[in-house]
């Protein structure tokens, strides 16, 4: 995936880009500022520039990924995954006309100018309008509240206030937690007899989680309709036999 | 019939690969498409066998051969893909017994077919398993087999124990399970666990004659005659771990209940009064067939649909049976081991229909149709992931249960991709006969046939022992045969094998 973003930006070397070695990752870095992002003016890049004395750039790049309001992100992967997608971001913001052509046909009709940069999104607001979902101090709280729960970051805040209702609904609740283990023998998900796609692993295995997660919510819609049958059950069932009326046959 | 020498007629039959023979057009009048059969090596013997003496001059009577009648039902107007013999094949009113055949709903032309679907509307079988192990049934088994045989009333003119009015049997043939499940027969988790749920929703009690009504108000909850059983089981082996522990099957030795049982006397009805209106449609549609047994309406004609609704209701009879046998076998159960069925954990596995048609979409030559798939002595299969399957079974594929003979061995297998896209998603139902009823009764003496299960430690309740014969394991294909040839054709895949312990049978 890196690779492709890498392509699409016209890197040079994009299969070359070894993620084990740290200088590499420097010069990738600092190819993406100098040729994308230009967050910062020409001469305030130079420690960027140190990749043959890493400590110096190390301290640059800690700087670097503050400005970006990179969130905390761990790994090496992980940040220029980051980095990437900001990097194509600006670059579709630069001229978003570029790529109506390849928009899916549902989004044109409203594609054509409301979402161009620049138009005010209309204000969302929660709990009787007291709360602005759009307010800067709201996003840090949602930014604070992720991180602490370890959810990986999204774009959008909202999209992870989700993620944060759902961890918190399905681990920290009362009802989560007084929940009984789930006891039995747990079915390996890659054992299944479903194909996914044997020869790529790298779709094999979000495929794989993606259909373990509808599964689960399938299997939530159906335990409730199961426990409407049983209330309903609750009041019509009367199961009655009557043996005087049974007769074997010859 | 065409008739020709037995080397002419092999011209036209042809071995694709170890499992598949194609059956080329030109083999009997008119095919709209080729057939095809699924055979292993002694398999393909009994087939060829059959052919062979149908060709020997002065053979007159009787059923077409198997591989006539698929050809036949390929020259059918609006079938699609092949027609389709499975492994258990063997001769049948009009179709085949483990024929299947598509038809698209989207051409005028195409027909439905009561033969397609069998007398016995909706036949089939339930599986429900239990926490108990060999070690705590074998003790009682000849008490629990008693108590089976009291609570489920069988053979023919039986009558079951649940009280019914005739409103009761009306609403039961509009509503299916959900029936049994409002007045409290069976559990929610039964429903979701049955194919098509329990219910077809196009079912239409009004066409149904009041013939049929008479004759199926006191036949709920009963067993009926023939091939059906209700057996006492023991898991014997686990070939696919991870799909039977899905299931609920756990170990070798854990012991499940196999009810096999249909619309009785009802569904025979249903189909008697269809096949006189379906003539009178083909004189009027000038529908012309190879065989006349094949009899049929256009879809959309009025008898098609009447015949798809009524049908329907009978298939709502035969769930509404099996359901009623649950209750009945769990009473038993807890009865016996003096606790609750909850505390058994006897929840049904599964419940296949083996007899039915069915509206379902599939991929015809890479573009998605929405067809009447008729499936005769065949069961669906399909493939994990599939809408249609319960949310449990998606990740191993649909449940196929498919029984054995009295005495011999029964097998769940569960669909596969491969199957979707060969045999719309369908595969073997039992082991098929080998001779007919009419021969067992003169080659076997019902004596031995008794003796033979005593000796192999089969507790037995039969309730017309004199018939037993027709049911022997030596009139029958052997079912191992039939089930690993699906397996190895890829178009269901092996994973349980249960041998029974106690029998009751009509």
């Amino acid at each position: 995936m890196i690779k492709l973003k890498l392509e699409s930006l016209g890197h040079p070397t994009p299969s070359d880009v070894a993620l084990s070695n740290r200088k590499e990752f420097a010069s990738t870095i600092l190819w993406l500022e100098d040729q994308k992002i230009r967050l910062y003016t020409i001469e305030d890049r130079e420690k960027l520039r140190n990749i043959d004395n890493l400590n110096i750039w190390e301290e640059g790049y800690t700087k670097y990924c503050a400005d970006l309001n990179m969130p905390p992100l761990e790994s090496q992967c992980e940040q220029l995954t980051w980095i990437l997608g900001h990097a194509m971001r600006l670059e579709f913001l630069d001229d978003p006309g570029l790529y109506e052509s390849i928009n899916s046909k549902q989004s044109q009709p409203q594609g054509n100018n409301k979402q161009q940069p620049g138009v005010q999104q209309n204000v969302q607001t929660i709990f009787d309008g007291k709360i602005n979902v759009q307010e800067k101090e709201f996003i840090a709280g949602v930014r604070l509240l992720a991180s602490k729960l370890k959810i990986p970051h999204h774009p959008n805040h909202l999209v992870q206030l989700e993620a944060v209702a759902r961890v918190v609904h399905e681990r920290l609740s009362p009802a989560a937690k007084n929940r009984q283990p789930i006891v039995g023998t747990p079915f390996p998900f890659d054992k299944g007899n479903d194909v996914v796609s044997p020869n790529d692993p790298v779709l094999d295995y979000p495929m794989r989680v993606l259909r373990l997660l509808q599964i689960q919510s399938l299997r939530q819609l159906q335990t409730q309709i199961n426990e409407t049958i049983v209330s309903v059950q609750n009041l019509t069932a009367n199961p009655k036999t009557d043996t005087k009326l049974g007769k074997v046959g010859r | 019939m065409v008739v020709r020498p037995y080397n002419d007629e092999l011209k036209y039959l042809e071995k694709i690969n170890d499992h598949c023979w194609r059956i080329k057009k030109g083999f009997q009048p008119n095919m709209n498409v080729e057939g095809c059969f699924y055979v292993n090596e002694r398999l393909e013997r009994l087939m060829l066998e059959e052919l062979k003496n149908s060709c020997r001059p002065g053979a007159v009577g009787g059923f077409l051969p198997g591989v006539k009648q698929i050809a036949n039902v390929a020259a059918l107007p609006g079938i699609v893909g092949r027609s389709i013999g499975l492994p258990d094949i063997h001769s049948g009113y009009g179709f085949a017994i483990g024929n299947m055949a598509a038809f698209d709903m989207d051409n005028p032309l195409s027909v439905v077919s009561p033969g397609g679907v069998g007398f016995d509307i909706n036949c089939g079988v339930r599986l429900l398993r239990t926490n108990l192990y060999e070690r705590d049934v074998q003790p009682v088994k000849e008490q629990l087999a008693q108590s089976l045989f009291d609570h489920i009333p069988v053979g023919v003119g039986s009558k079951g124990i649940i009280p019914m009015n005739a409103r009761d049997l009306e609403e039961a043939l509009e509503m299916g399970m959900d029936w049994s499940l409002r007045e409290g027969y069976v559990w929610a988790e039964d429903k979701e666990h049955c194919e098509e749920y329990g219910r077809m929703l196009n079912a239409d009690p009004a066409k149904v004659s009041m013939r049929a009504k008479k004759r199926g108000l006191p036949q709920l909850g009963t067993l009926g005659a023939g091939n059906h059983y209700a057996e006492i089981q023991v898991v014997d082996e686990i070939y696919d771990k991870w799909s039977a522990s899905k299931m609920g099957i756990e170990e070798k030795g854990q012991v499940v209940v196999m009810i096999h049982s249909g619309s009785r006397g009802f569904g025979h009805q249903v189909a008697t009064d269809a096949l006189v209106q379906m003539e009178k449609a083909m004189k009027r549609d000038k529908i012309e067939t190879n065989d006349r047994q094949l009899a049929c309406a256009r879809i959309n004609s009025v008898e098609g649909q009447d015949y798809l609704k009524a049908m329907a209701a009978a298939a709502n009879f035969a769930w509404v049976n099996r359901s009623s046998m649950t209750f009945l076998t769990r009473q038993a159960f807890a009865k016996m081991f003096n606790t609750t069925p909850d505390d058994l954990d006897m929840h049904v596995i599964y419940d296949v229909s083996h007899n039915i048609a069915k509206v379902e979409n599939h991929m015809v030559d890479g573009k998605e149709k929405k067809l009447l798939v008729h499936r005769k002595g065949s069961t669906r299969a399909f493939p994990p992931h599939h809408p249609l399957i319960p949310v449990d079974y998606q990740l191993t594929g649909q449940p196929v249960l498919v029984g054995g003979t009295m005495g011999t061995c029964s097998y769940v297998l569960t669909g596969t991709e491969q199957g979707m896209h060969e045999t719309f998603g369908s595969t073997c139902h039992g082991a098929g006969r080998a001779l007919s009823r009419a021969k067992s009764r003169r080659n076997l003496d019902y004596k031995e046939v008794l003796e033979k299960l005593e000796q192999t430690g089969i507790a037995i309740r039969v309730a017309s022992p004199k018939l037993v014969m027709e049911e022997a394991p030596e009139s029958y294909k052997d079912v191992t045969d039939v089930v690993d040839t699906c397996h190895a054709a890829g178009i269901s895949r092996k994973c349980i094998k249960m041998r029974p312990i106690a029998v009751i049978k009509g």
